[in-house]
C-alpha cells in the first residue's frame, strides 16, 4: 500500500515563525502544512494521512496542552512535539507524562528539530501500521458466530474441549466443529497463535488478563 | 517628808512622757529625753538643796481652806532650784504639744485630743499653779496634785476603752481573717492553675518578693534574695532595653507595667515572659509600689514567630517569582522573533545549496529575518519602557532597610548554603528614591548570583558582603561582593546581555533586568572582579534631594 507523503503540521499564531519553519522544512524534503491556531488544526486535518503536529505551547484561546488533549481522543491521533519560547518545568513534565514526543525550545539547534520530527513521523507510522493490522484482524474476528467468540474465550483460557463442552453444555464433538470454524475463519495454525491473534486484536480485554493490573 | 513627794513626780512626769511617745507613737524623742533629764536632775536637787525643791527653808505650816476642808499648807522661804523642776515641765509641755500635733496631723484626731490635749491642758495648769501658790496670789496646798489626777484619769479612760474595744477588734480580726484566707485560697487556686506567677516590688524599700510560681518561671531557687540586677541579668540581651524602660515607665509616674521579653534561664532554656501590673502611689502621687504578675507566653510566641517566618517566606516566593515570571514572559516572547530569525536563517542556507535558488523566497527571508530582528529589539525596548514609566512606583528609600530586608529574606538560603553574611551599611545614609520592589528585586538577584558563585568553593570560605555608602556627593554606591573565583573575562563582556548564563538552570535575564531597573532609576551597575579573588557587582543610585522624578 503506497502511503501519501507524511505531513509535519505547525501550528503557532506567530505568523512570521510559522513561514520561517514551513521554508525551512521544505528545505529539509518535508510536506509542511501551517495553521495559525489549534482549533484551525482540528478543523482542517485529514486523519488519515499521516505525519506529526509541532506545536507551540502557549496559544491564545487553546494552548499546546489543550491540542494534545483533544488530539489524543481521535482515532489517529498525531504523535505532538511541542515548541517553547522557554520551557517552564511543570508544563513540561504535564506535556511529557500525556505522551508527547518532545519538547523544544524554539531557537533549539537545527539538526534537534529535524531528527525530533524524524522521529516522530517514524513513530506515527508503526502506529499507524499497529492501527491498520489491528483494524484488519478486527474484522477478520467480526465474521465469527456469538457461540464461537464463547467458545474462543474459553479455548484462550486453555480450557479442554471436554470442559468447554460442559461449561457451555453443548456436546464435545460440537466444540470440535466449532473449534475448526474459528481457525479457518481467522486463518491460524494453532492455538498460540489464535491465542496471540485475540490478544493483538483487544479482544476480551477482561478475561484474557489473569493477574490484576498494577500488583 | 516633803522630799518623797517629788519622786512621785517624777514618777508620773516620767512615765507619762513614756506612755504620750509610746501610746501615741509621736513626738521628738530629744525632748522626751530631755525632760526626763532635767526631772531627774531638779529630783537629785529636791535632796540636796534646802529642805526640798519648793522650800529652802519651811518656817510655818498654815491652815489653808480647800474645797471647804481645812488643810495645812508650808509655808517658808522659796528654793530658787524650784525653776529647775518648772523647766523640766516646760519641756515636757513642748515634748506633748508636738506629739499631740503629730498625732492631729496623721488624722488620728480622737486620740491627740482626748490624752495630748489632756495632758497639756493638765500640765500647763500645774505649771501655771505653783508660781501662784508661792507668790501666794492664791492660797491652796502646793502638793494637791489635782491635775495630775486629772491627767490619770484621762488616760484610764482612754487606756479602758481601748481594753474594751480588744475583744471587738480580735473578733473582728478574726472574721477578716477567716475571709482573707478564704480569698487566699482562692486566688492560689487561679494563680497555679493559669501558671501565674506573683509579684510586688516595693520601690520605698527597694524590696521584691514573689511567688514560688513567679520564681519557677524566672528559674530562682525558693532561698535566693530577689534582686533587680539579678532578675535583670536572666534577661535575653536583646530584652533588656526594652525590659530597662518598662521598668523606668514604671518607676517614673506611668500607672501600668507592661512588658514582654524572653528570660534565659540558668540551664540555657529561653522562655517568653508576659508581665503586667499596676503601679500604687502615695498621697503626694510617688509610686511607691508595682504589683504584678507574670506568666509564660512561649507557646503563643512560638506561634507568632511561625507566622512571621510564613508570611517572610510568602514574601519571599512573590518577590522570587515575580522576578521569575517576568524573565519567563520576556524569554517567550523575545525567542519567538529570535527562533523565527534562526529557521529562516537555516532554510536559506539549505535554499542556496540547492543549484538553482529561488532568488524571490531568499529575498522573502532576508526581509524576514530584517522584520524579526526589529520585533526582538521593541521587545527589549518595551520591557525597558514598562519599567521606566508605569511600573515604578518611586519613593524615598532607606537604604540600611532596604539592604536589611533583602538579607532578612535570604538568611535561610544563606545558612542552608554555609554562606557567611558580611554587611556594612555606613550611617547616616541620606535617602534614595526609588522603587521599593524593584530596588529589593535588584538586590536579591545580585545577592542570589552571589551565593550561586560560592557553590564550588568550600563551606568555610563561602563569604557574601554588602557594602552601601557615599559614593559621591549625589550618590549612593551599594555592592555585592563574593569570595568566589571571579568571572573569566572571557565571559566578562557578557554577563549583561540577554540570555546570557553560566548556570545550568539560568535564564540569562537576572543582570539584564538589574541593569534596566538600575538605568531606570537614573543610576549604573556594573561588573569589577575584586583583587583578591571573587566578583564584586556595584551599583549606584541618586541620593533622594538631587533627583526630580516623581
Amino acid at each position: 500500500m503506497s502511503e501519501t507523503t507524511p505531513i509535519v503540521h505547525v501550528v503557532d499564531d506567530d505568523a512570521s515563525f510559522l513561514t520561517a519553519m514551513s521554508r525551512l522544512f521544505r528545505a529539509n524534503g518535508f510536506s509542511v502544512k501551517t495553521y495559525s491556531s489549534a482549533h484551525e488544526f482540528l478543523a482542517q486535518r485529514d486523519a488519515d494521512t499521516p505525519g506529526c503536529v509541532l506545536a507551540d505551547l502557549r496559544m491564545p484561546q487553546m494552548s499546546g496542552l489543550d491540542l494534545q488533549t483533544a488530539l489524543a481522543q481521535t482515532p489517529n491521533p498525531l504523535p505532538i512535539l511541542f515548541l517553547t519560547g522557554h520551557g517552564d518545568i511543570p508544563s513540561t513534565v504535564r506535556a511529557m507524562r500525556d505522551g508527547a514526543e518532545d519538547f523544544l525550545e524554539k531557537t533549539a539547534p537545527k539538526k534537534k528539530l529535524i531528527d525530533a520530527v524524524t522521529r516522530a513521523l517514524s513513530r506515527d507510522s508503526q502506529e499507524r501500521e499497529a492501527r491498520a493490522r489491528r483494524r484488519e484482524l478486527r474484522t477478520r474476528f467480526d465474521t465469527l458466530t456469538e457461540r464461537e467468540l464463547e467458545v474462543l474465550a474459553h479455548v484462550v483460557r486453555g480450557q479442554l474441549n471436554k470442559q468447554i463442552a460442559g461449561d457451555l453444555g453443548i456436546h464435545e464433538r460440537t466444540v470440535k466443529l466449532h473449534r475448526t470454524a474459528i481457525t479457518t475463519k481467522l486463518k491460524v495454525q494453532s492455538v498460540a497463535e489464535l491465542t496471540r491473534l485475540t490478544q493483538e486484536a483487544g479482544i476480551f480485554p477482561g478475561p484474557v488478563r489473569t493477574f490484576p493490573k498494577g500488583q | 517628808m516633803l522630799r518623797w513627794g517629788h519622786v512621785a513626780v517624777w514618777l508620773i512626769v516620767v512615765s507619762l512622757i513614756a506612755f504620750v511617745r509610746l501610746y501615741l507613737g509621736a513626738g521628738r524623742v530629744w525632748l522626751a529625753w530631755t525632760a526626763c533629764g532635767l526631772r531627774t536632775f531638779a529630783l537629785l536637787l529636791n535632796f540636796f538643796t534646802g529642805q526640798n525643791l519648793n522650800y529652802r527653808e519651811i518656817t510655818d505650816l498654815v491652815p489653808v481652806r480647800f474645797l471647804g476642808e481645812s488643810v495645812a499648807a508650808a509655808k517658808g522661804v522659796p528654793n530658787p532650784w524650784m525653776l529647775v523642776g518648772q523647766l523640766s515641765l516646760v519641756v515636757w509641755l513642748v515634748f506633748t504639744i508636738d506629739a499631740t500635733i503629730m498625732t492631729w496631723r496623721r488624722g488620728d484626731r480622737e486620740r491627740a485630743f482626748a490624752v495630748g490635749g489632756s495632758i497639756v491642758f493638765f500640765a500647763l495648769a500645774s505649771s501655771i499653779q505653783a508660781p501662784l501658790v508661792f507668790w501666794g496670789i492664791i492660797q491652796m496646798p502646793l502638793s494637791a496634785s489635782l491635775f495630775f489626777t486629772g491627767i490619770v484619769t484621762v488616760m484610764g479612760y482612754e487606756l479602758s476603752s481601748e481594753m474594751l474595744r480588744a475583744p471587738q477588734v480580735d473578733r473582728k480580726l478574726q472574721e477578716s481573717e477567716a475571709g482573707l484566707h478564704e480569698i487566699e485560697v482562692r486566688m492560689r487556686l487561679a494563680v497555679e492553675s493559669a501558671d501565674f506567677g506573683i509579684w510586688i516590688r516595693d520601690l520605698v524599700r527597694d524590696e521584691i518578693w514573689a511567688t514560688d510560681e513567679w520564681r519557677a518561671l524566672f528559674g530562682f531557687p525558693d532561698t535566693e534574695r530577689l534582686k533587680l540586677d539579678r532578675i535583670l541579668e536572666r534577661i535575653h540581651s536583646e530584652d533588656q532595653d526594652k525590659f530597662r524602660s518598662v521598668l523606668k515607665n514604671a518607676t517614673e509616674g506611668g500607672a501600668s507595667y507592661e512588658g514582654e521579653f524572653r528570660v534565659v534561664l540558668p540551664t540555657g532554656e529561653v522562655r517568653w515572659i508576659g508581665s503586667h501590673g499596676h503601679v500604687e502611689f502615695d498621697g503626694t502621687g510617688k509610686p511607691i509600689l508595682v504589683r504584678g504578675v507574670s506568666h509564660d507566653i512561649t507557646a503563643r510566641k512560638e506561634a507568632e514567630q511561625e507566622t512571621q517566618n510564613l508570611r517572610r517566606e510568602i514574601a519571599h516566593v512573590g518577590r522570587v517569582s515575580m522576578m521569575g515570571q517576568l524573565a519567563s514572559a520576556l524569554a517567550h516572547e523575545i525567542n519567538q522573533p529570535l527562533g523565527a530569525i534562526l529557521r529562516n536563517a537555516e532554510a536559506a542556507e539549505l535554499f542556496l545549496q540547492n543549484g538553482s535558488p529561488d532568488l524571490e523566497e531568499i529575498r522573502a527571508i532576508f526581509a524576514d529575518i530584517r522584520k524579526d530582528n526589529q520585533r526582538a529589539g521593541s521587545v527589549i525596548d518595551r520591557m525597558r519602557a514598562l519599567l521606566k514609566r508605569q511600573n515604578l512606583d518611586k519613593r524615598s528609600v532607606d537604604v540600611s532597610e532596604l539592604v536589611g530586608e533583602v538579607v532578612a529574606l535570604v538568611h535561610s538560603d544563606a545558612t542552608a548554603r554555609h554562606v557567611k553574611f558580611e554587611v556594612a551599611v555606613a550611617d547616616r545614609l541620606p535617602p534614595v528614591c526609588g522603587d521599593v520592589v524593584h530596588l529589593q528585586q535588584v538586590l536579591l538577584n545580585l545577592i542570589v548570583n552571589a551565593m550561586d558563585a560560592l557553590d564550588e568553593a568550600k563551606a568555610g570560605d563561602r563569604r557574601v558582603s554588602v557594602t552601601a555608602s557615599l559614593g559621591g556627593p549625589q550618590t549612593i554606591e551599594i555592592a555585592v561582593s563574593d569570595s568566589g573565583c571571579g568571572i573569566p573575562a572571557d565571559k566578562l563582556t557578557h554577563i549583561f546581555d540577554p540570555f546570557f548564563t553560566t548556570k545550568p538552570k539560568g535564564m540569562g535575564m537576572g543582570l539584564p533586568i538589574s541593569r534596566t531597573i538600575i538605568e531606570a532609576h537614573h543610576g549604573r551597575l556594573w561588573e569589577e572582579n575584586r583583587p583578591g579573588g571573587g566578583a564584586s557587582f556595584r551599583f549606584t543610585l541618586p541620593i533622594e534631594a538631587g533627583s526630580t522624578a516623581k
